[in-house]
């Protein structure tokens, strides 16, 4: 039994998850106090789950290993879930580290140690894939250090810039 | 006809040529940079022989050489790569291998895209306005000037490769040189060549191009028309043929003067000539592509025609035996390019193990891919990872086919760009079939997708937080965990 507050684009639901799925496969939920049954492909892990079915509508998804978005066919939804009867809730990232999120060579460096720079702002290129692809502040502060240098090649989760 | 063909390149295109040359009884002959070994178009290939080094798959030297030492009749370059290096095809030319695609003579004539367009306007032609010359990236002063004399908005484009890559629209001064740049190192990174040149754009404009075989006897034939005025992120994402809303006055009009260029050039083989089409539906030559294009299965769709084979049997000396009138175009085909990117994040490359990868089936859906359930995507090339296309009696029909197909493609592993391709395709602009160019600037991403029923979604991401929590905390009672997830999803007894 669990309780959750999940919100999808700013829509706020509270989910009831009334205990296992019965003999049909089905998970007995409500959400926002109206009965639905409930199947999912799997409960290993979030991005696990490739389809489900809700009640009889069947659908295919994909699931972000940390919760923050979910995808039908359609596009996808930007989600947060709360548990309601968690003592205490998680705390919001404040990570200002930004790593390679692609192997690449270091294209532009394009802010200096110290430099002020706001959420979004360009830091550097890294070219990977045939293409230059921009890498952006994760949020705003001062480049406390740029661990790379132009031309330097870089591996998966380098660290590249840090952001105080 | 030939009997051993060096298929000169990778991913999707070498897949499609080792086809192409299967289903003619010829043998392909694959190559291989180091880490590449275990890529489809190797494994389908008949003979397979390792390249020493990475970047060998775009190195003339490094490519002629293998092709001399293996003595093969044939060279098929593909698109990008070595395809459009004149030296390449005139040491080959020389050594007694046909190159599949542009001889030097065409390319000497054709690379130079300010020189073809100055030429195609001598004969009559309208064409588009470009600079007065080609530059290297670094000649910024001579740059800024000829913008000046051009106006703004501009588009700068790459000497080599097409609309795929390279092409930008500048709209302000201050953007110029980066945009410069960019278009430059995207060019590089493909083509190996870094020069660009300033066309003064057309805006709104619609992009037109035209294919055309020719034989050795200069009989020509075209394929019909086909839209490419959809970009995402300097690229081509989705095309269509014919070209929606032309008049047949117009379709005939722009198919002659294709032919016209194609004469001019003396072209063979599979060429394309592009063409831009104004806000007034007038029609300006633009470039021409003597090579396969990666969008030419939507032709394929139109016509059934296969043009790697067609390309295969003229480039080997046979007639084209087939008359203007025997080219039947029926139908709509709607192509979509599925990238390993991210469109939800700046479009950046998504490389990595493909976990999941089921195609969409039924009739008239045709996917071309090098991508398979457990494929790497790998991080050194181009992300461009598989070609739906799909076809339709009416446009109607392929509109909703093309929907229903990109439900159903599922890959999983590395993200595509699958989710913006459905909005795109459900886009009321592109339904209506009146876009132009500046469709390329629709945030069809920042938008939640707004038919989906957010409570049932709601349900399912609630599951999801309880998936991960139990698999973080082990206290969790066991009835509760064990047998709930492979096979069955029932509780033990």
């Amino acid at each position: 039994m669990s309780k959750l507050l999940v919100t999808i684009d700013g829509n706020e639901f509270e989910v009831e998850v009334l205990g296992p799925p019965g003999p049909d496969g089905f998970v007995r939920v409500t959400v926002n106090g109206e009965p639905l049954r409930v199947a999912v492909s799997s409960m290993a892990a979030p991005e696990a789950i490739a389809w489900a079915i809700v009640d009889t509508r069947p659908q295919e998804l994909i699931v972000d290993h940390d919760l923050r978005w979910i995808q039908s066919s359609r596009g996808r939804h930007g989600i947060h879930v709360r548990d309601l009867e968690a003592a205490v809730a998680r705390p919001a990232s404040g990570d200002g580290r930004i790593k390679a999120p692609i192997p690449g060579l270091i294209r532009r460096l394009m802010v200096e140690q110290g430099q002020l720079v706001e959420a979004g702002q360009p830091v550097l290129v890294l070219e990977a894939m045939k293409m230059e692809n921009e890498i952006v502040a994760p949020r705003a502060g001062t480049v406390a250090s740029i661990n790379v240098k132009l031309g330097q090649s870089v591996k998966l989760q380098e660290q590249l810039v840090e952001i105080a | 006809m030939f009997k051993r063909v060096l298929v000169a390149n990778r991913g999707e295109i070498a897949v499609r040529i080792v086809r192409a040359c299967r289903d003619l009884g010829i043998k392909a002959v694959a190559v291989y940079e180091p880490g590449d070994m275990g890529a489809l178009h190797v494994r389908l290939a008949d003979e397979a022989h390792p390249l020493p080094a990475p970047n060998s798959y775009r190195d003339p030297d490094e490519m002629l050489e293998v092709a001399k030492r293996l003595g093969v009749d044939a060279v098929h370059p593909g698109y990008g790569q070595v395809s459009e290096h004149v030296g390449f095809a005139r040491a080959c030319e020389e050594a007694g291998i046909v190159v599949v695609g542009p001889g030097s003579t065409v390319l000497e004539q054709t690379l130079d895209k300010v020189e073809a367009i100055r030429r195609v306007a001598a004969a009559g032609i309208p064409t588009t306005s470009p600079s007065t010359r080609a530059f290297a990236p670094d000649e910024s002063e001579a740059i800024l000037a000829e913008a000046e004399a051009l106006g703004y908005p501009l588009l700068v484009k790459a000497c080599s490769g097409g609309r795929g890559r390279g092409t930008q629209l500048v709209r302000e001064p201050d953007q110029l040189l980066d945009t410069v740049r960019r278009s430059s190192a995207a060019a590089k990174a493909v083509y190996g060549n870094d020069h660009v040149y300033l066309e003064a754009s057309v805006l709104p404009s619609r992009y037109v191009e035209v294919t055309i075989l020719g034989d050795n006897q200069g009989n020509l034939v075209h394929l019909g028309d086909r839209d490419g005025s959809i970009q995402r992120n300097t690229r081509k994402i989705v095309e269509e043929a014919p070209m929606p809303s032309l008049t047949e006055a117009q379709r005939e009009t722009i198919w002659a003067t294709a032919l016209q260029v194609a004469r001019l050039f003396e072209l063979r083989g599979v060429t394309t000539v592009e063409f831009v089409i104004d806000g007034e539906g007038r029609h300006a030559f633009t470039e021409v592509k003597p090579r396969v294009q990666v969008e030419h299965m939507a032709t394929e769709m139109l016509t059934r025609i296969d043009i790697v084979r067609e390309q295969l049997r003229l480039a080997a000396g046979e007639p084209l035996g087939l008359t203007q009138e025997q080219v039947r175009m029926r139908g709509v085909a709607i192509l979509c390019r599925i990238n390993a990117e991210d469109p939800w994040h700046g479009y950046m490359p998504s490389p990595g193990h493909i976990t999941g990868f089921r195609l969409p089936g039924g009739p008239n859906v045709r996917v071309d891919t090098y991508a398979y359930a457990g494929a790497e995507v790998p991080v050194r090339y181009d992300s461009l990872l598989a070609k739906l296309v799909v076809w339709g009696a009416t446009r109607e029909e392929a509109l909703l086919r093309v929907h229903r197909a990109l439900q159903e493609f599922h890959i999983s592993g590395v993200t595509t760009n699958l989710g913006l391709l459905r909005k795109l395709v459900s886009d009321d602009e592109f339904v209506l079939g009146h876009y132009t160019t500046e469709f390329s600037r629709r945030h069809l991403m920042d938008a939640p997708p707004p038919d989906d029923n957010l409570r049932d979604l709601a349900a399912v991401a609630a599951m999801a937080y309880l998936s991960r929590a139990q698999a973080g905390r082990p206290t969790t009672p066991p009835a509760f965990t064990s047998g709930w997830h492979h096979d069955s999803r029932r509780l033990p007894q």
